[in-house]
């Protein structure tokens, strides 16, 4: 974006445009459209006056309030009761709504934005216009514009209506998400609450969530890892296994593994943490067949942590390890077989050329999705929600426990005993930063790693 | 050479038999899912692997229920799916195309930050999606729709990645004949993509059918259960009133087993597409 | 210029009346109700557990019959009433008008302000009507915020065939000469052990900030209770109790009344209910206790004034004696009108003779009210199920009990 090809020095200022263009030139500054009107482009100009109509009409109804109330989120902060005495009931006066005030104070924040940026639009057409008419040289006439959405402005007609769905389904929750964690928005300001800068950063980072945060923290981390590691690694084998040589009916193979991926997980995990309850059927299996002695509490309330941590690893892989092999078995079908020959016709063996050809040509082909599937396994909520539910219990976490991620706590604060919702969305932020560090962090090495 | 033989066929027979040992092993917890939905039970709790006493009650009472209306769940949840699943691959189709074959002055950006968006965490942002909504007055099915096809935009990595394995010179050949781009988008461009669009049509027909957060934080306050979809009103079975999780647990497992069988043959009847959907995508990242 | 400065103007002005509209539209304080006395008017919605929609589509006819004129809208809460507090607070202008709460929730929803007091009329036929307990459950701050309809305590339920009535007056007994299927995860149904103990949870009125006495010698007794239940061949953990019943590898559990008729169905012939037993604890032989829970329905703050007398009025009548009737008949849930507990149906059915029991002062522990209640149930679970598992370890009783009161003692 810095470098930007060939770009022709500008044939006029903003400055000329407005000194020496014609009424309809200055007037574009004022209103958006008029010089296109002018010149006949009647669609683009009716699209540039109207929006720019039904933004101030909005803009005045209810932008600058909107605008004006984000500044304290509502004056009124505290409730008041009423005895109404006509009626003879109690009446509530509510404070102001401050979660709706902080929404459409971000929506109006965008829409501004928006409107900044279509007036930018409209400065460079109307230049452009100028400059056109000054030189003499053709103007788009409101034909050509339109035919050009499906030819040089491609982009503008597919784009569009996606754009729109994103601000206003991601950016715009995102943006409010972000300003949520510089509130005080929980259980005891659940209506009218305050900014207060950043002090639900410091009750997450050193105040009462501190001695919570940084074990879930490191339980995040180890357990992205491990998940990671493992469903890449058997899945490769198994795909290596299915694929060898004299293995008949590989397809019927690889769907019945397939299946368990398949099968939604709110159904197999519900399901699985009751298999794999102390009274439930495995542990039954394993003491009718003389295996264990006593139940074995895998993710119970009072499991042992360690357990319960290899349980969900294991329960992942369950789940994890068929996609993984589907995905390997398509690259090892595309391996170029030449190297593995030659290894072959050396001498080495299957372990030898799996460990120095096989596997770092498929890491390889894998990396950018596995960094994928790492971020992915941070905020792998399914797995420890469902299986778990953040079990077993820790009596030195707040509202988590041994298996929580930071995802699932998160989820625990917004929705559980306690609403502490400026905690979470300090939570989210947190969880954006350890994502986007280590992808940028993998991205410079796997690139590092192609131009190596 | 005989011992050559040998060596091969026990390597063979030794391949085979951990095969069949790891099947077992995946299908094990499955086949105890099926057999649970067809035991008679109640107290909520299903500890043998083989029922105690077989019914087909737990499907009889699911189908005929009149608090849980399960047949109304599946047509809703179909219905969203469907549409959701046009619009959903229309939008992620489109962006992909757009960012991977034309170039515009804020392609970069938008990469960039779509890249950082998809980093945050999704719950946080529902609690906006339903006031966003409300304001709409959409909290209903086409509310959620809307926010699966809202979401959709950012989906678009894979179908990239495939466009971009695509070599150009068929395009620039069309445009020296003179077609428009959009010509070259409906007439190359989408042809070409099949896979791509019956991966990513996969992906959004799933999606409604095993979401029961976003539902359930869109559709909840309607308080009218025929307006649920499958997830959501099979979750709120086990959860909307004490005593509840007791009675209707085998009956809510075989609900999931209806749903899960036409998910799961669909799914393994495209696994192809899937494969060749997340290769594309990581080839390039 | 000038039309930025009309612009200026209008908008200002218009600011003030959109500023004006917006405030007022805010609060649903703007007082337009009509002082039609008389007959009551009005369209109200109302969220009952989902199970429970067909029975209190009778009691809304009934309803209908006294007052005509309100409309009822009928309809399944989100997510159950024990969710109440997260599904009115995710956006209470969309919440019911009238919705059900657990009593444990009362003062957090009065406190944000989600719900409305009673009125003083309403107040008066209330307490006339209901047990004195029932009404101190939904009483915040010498206001009354909710139509108390049931109690809920559990009770120990178990097989006759195995234990008999006298095996099961003292915990030591019974787990003797049966087995007692129950689960140390849920705080709901140990914590009390520390009542028993003779602590206090936010004092005796369930109110006081400061009132909570677990960090003494009687919460360590109580731990060294719960810490010895571990190695007591005849309690078992589960997290299924009702399935261990059934199996026959349990002969009692503790439950509430909303499985009553599951336990009636499950155990046939062998159906039996008792009150709590003692247990010996810290040397002396003390009533095991439970939480003493009262089951209400409040009106919602957010109902428009016109409608909020109509809303009062279906809340009083749908907790009402005859209403109450229905409600046990048809879920088995214990009613709190004095008149209905005296009738001979509920006097005469074991379940709800058990809980009235519980009910009494010294078996139970009414649950407190205090929005601090939220931390209570995150802080206590852990520290009640790691006394039992042993994870907490006797030497760390009398820090970890500290810890717990300063963190639910916190007024902020």
């Amino acid at each position: 974006m810095f470098k930007r090809k060939d770009k022709k020095p500008p044939k006029a200022t903003y400055k000329e445009v407005w000194s020496k263009g014609g009424w309809a030139s200055k007037l574009s500054f004022f209103l958006m459209g008029v010089s296109s009107l002018k010149n006949r482009q009647w669609v683009r100009g009716i699209a540039y006056l109207a929006i720019e109509i039904a933004f101030f009409a909005w803009f005045v109804m209810n932008g600058i309030s909107a605008l004006s109330m984000l500044s304290n989120l509502g004056a009124i902060k505290k409730k008041q009761l009423v005895f109404d005495k006509q009626e003879g009931v109690y009446i509530t006066k509510l404070p102001d709504n401050s979660v709706t005030i902080l929404l459409f104070g971000v929506l109006a924040v965008l829409l501004l934005l928006g409107i900044i940026f279509l007036y930018v639009t409209n400065l460079r057409a109307t230049k452009k216009l100028y400059i056109d008419n000054r030189d003499g040289e053709h103007v788009e006439t409101n034909m050509e514009q339109l035919k050009s959405l499906f030819d040089s402005r491609l982009h503008t007609t597919l784009m569009t209506i996606p754009i729109i769905g994103i601000l206003a389904f991601t950016v715009l929750p995102t943006l409010y998400m972000i300003s949520m964690a510089f509130t005080n928005y929980d259980s005891k300001h659940s209506i009218g609450f305050s900014w207060t800068g950043f002090q639900a950063f410091g009750n997450v980072l050193s105040g009462d969530l501190a001695g919570t945060f940084f074990p879930v923290l490191g339980w995040t981390l180890v357990w992205a890892v491990c998940a990671t590691a493992t469903t890449f690694f058997f899945g490769v084998l198994l795909a290596m296994l299915i694929e060898s040589k004299g293995i008949k009916f590989k397809g019927v193979w690889r769907t019945l593994f397939v299946i368990v991926y398949a099968v939604p997980q709110f159904v197999s995990l519900l399901l699985m943490a009751q298999f794999l309850d102390p009274q439930g059927p495995l542990n039954n299996i394993l003491m009718n067949w003389g295996l264990i002695a006593h139940p074995i509490n895998f993710i119970g309330a009072s499991a042992s942590p360690l357990v319960a941590r290899i349980t969900v690893i294991v329960v992942n892989m369950w789940i994890g390890i068929p996609v993984s092999m589907l995905v390997s078995t398509a690259i090892i079908q595309n391996l170029p077989q030449d190297q593995i020959e030659a290894a072959r016709m050396d001498g080495a063996n299957a372990l030898q050329v799996f460990r120095s050809i096989t596997f770092p040509q498929i890491l390889f082909v894998m990396a950018p999705s596995l960094i994928q599937q790492f971020i992915g396994n941070i905020n792998n909520f399914n797995v420890i929600y469902l299986l778990t539910g953040g079990y077993p219990m820790n009596n030195n976490y707040v509202g988590a426990g041994d298996t929580d991620l930071l995802v699932t706590w998160l989820y625990n604060l917004v929705f559980g005993q306690t609403q502490r919702y400026n905690a979470s969305a300090v939570l989210g932020i947190l969880i954006f930063i350890l994502s986007a560090v280590f992808s940028l962090a993998a991205y410079r090495r796997t690139n590092a790693f192609k131009e190596g | 050479m005989k011992s050559y033989k040998v060596q091969r066929r026990l390597s063979l027979t030794f391949r085979y038999l951990l095969l069949v040992v790891l099947a077992v092993i995946w299908l094990v917890p499955i086949l105890w899912i099926i057999l649970a939905s067809f035991s008679y039970n109640d107290t909520g709790f299903v500890s043998t692997f083989w029922p105690e006493k077989f019914t087909i009650q737990n499907y009889v009472g699911i189908l005929n229920s009149s608090q849980f209306p399960f047949l109304d769940w599946m047509r809703n949840t179909f219905i969203v799916a469907v549409i959701s699943m046009v619009l959903s691959t229309f939008v992620t189709i489109s962006v992909a195309y757009a960012l991977s074959r034309l170039r515009f002055r804020f392609r970069k950006p938008f990469l960039q930050i779509a890249l950082v968006l998809g980093m945050f965490p999704g719950f946080m942002s529902m609690i906006a999606l339903y006031y966003i909504l409300k304001s709409f007055n959409m909290l209903n099915l086409g509310g959620l729709v809307l926010v699966y096809v809202g979401g959709a935009g950012l989906g678009f990595y894979i179908a990239k990645g495939f466009f971009d394995t695509i070599p150009r010179s068929m395009d620039e050949a069309a445009i020296i004949d003179g077609a428009t781009r959009w010509q070259v988008f409906i007439h190359i461009g989408l042809p070409m993509s099949r896979p791509m669009i019956v991966y990513t049509a996969l992906m959004a027909f799933i999606g409604p059918w095993i979401d029961f957060i976003f539902s359930g934080i869109i559709l909840s306050s309607s308080g009218n259960a025929r307006t649920y979809t499958i997830a959501y009103g099979l979750y709120n079975m086990l959860h909307s009133t004490k005593g509840s999780s007791t009675t209707y647990f085998t009956q809510f497992i075989a609900g999931c087993v209806v749903i899960a069988i036409p998910i799961t043959i669909l799914f393994v009847i495209m696994q192809k597409f899937y494969v060749n959907g997340i290769t594309a995508g990581a080839d390039k990242g | 210029m000038k039309l930025w400065k009309k612009v200026a103007v209008a908008g200002t002005t218009l600011l003030a009346a959109v500023a004006l509209v917006a405030c007022s539209g805010g609060s649903s304080s703007s007082s337009t109700a009509s002082s039609k006395s008389g007959s009551v008017s009005g369209s109200v919605s109302l969220w009952v557990d989902t199970t429970q929609v067909p029975f209190y589509k009778t009691i809304v006819k009934n309803f209908n019959k006294k007052y005509p004129d309100i409309k009822v809208k009928l309809t399944q809460s989100p997510n159950g009433s024990a969710n109440a507090k997260t599904d009115v607070g995710k956006d209470p202008a969309k919440a019911a008008d009238v919705f059900e709460v657990p009593n444990d929730q009362l003062g957090q929803l009065a406190e944000s302000g989600y719900i409305n007091p009673l009125s003083p009329a309403a107040e008066k036929t209330v307490k006339a009507n209901n047990t004195s307990v029932s009404v101190d459950g939904v009483t915040w701050k010498g206001k009354m915020y909710a139509f108390p309809f049931a109690e809920q305590a559990q009770t120990i339920y178990y097989n006759k065939s195995k234990l008999t009535a006298e095996d099961v007056k003292s915990w030591d007994t019974l787990t003797s000469k049966g087995v007692l299927a129950t689960d140390f995860s849920n705080s709901y149904n140990f914590y009390p052990v520390m009542f028993s103990a003779g602590t206090e949870l936010f004092g005796k009125d369930g109110e006081t900030l400061k009132g909570t006495t677990a960090n003494t010698e009687q919460g360590v007794n109580a731990l060294k209770w719960l810490a010895a239940q571990k190695s007591n061949k005849g309690v078992m953990q589960t997290s299924n109790a009702l399935n261990q019943l059934k199996s026959g590898h349990a002969q009692a559990i503790i439950d509430g009344p909303w499985d009553a008729a599951n336990l009636k169905k499950i155990l046939g012939d062998n159906y039996a209910v008792a009150p709590y037993p003692t247990i010996n604890i810290g040397g002396e032989q003390k009533q095991m206790q439970a939480f003493l829970g009262i089951e209400a329905f409040a009106v919602n703050s957010h109902t428009d004034a016109k409608n909020q007398k109509a809303a009062a009025a279906l809340a009083e009548f749908i907790t009402n004696k005859q209403s109450q009737l229905i409600v046990y008949e048809e879920s088995g849930q214990i009613p709190t009108d004095k008149a209905t507990q005296a009738s001979d149906k509920v006097a005469s059915d074991p379940v709800a003779k058990a809980v009235m029991v519980m009910s009494k002062p010294g078996y139970s522990t009414l649950m407190p009210k205090m929005p601090q209640m939220a931390t209570f149930w995150d802080a206590a679970t852990p520290l009640i199920n790691g006394a039992y598992t042993g994870s907490v370890k006797e030497a760390q009783y009398t820090t970890k009990l500290d810890a717990f009161v300063k963190r639910i003692s916190k007024a902020n």
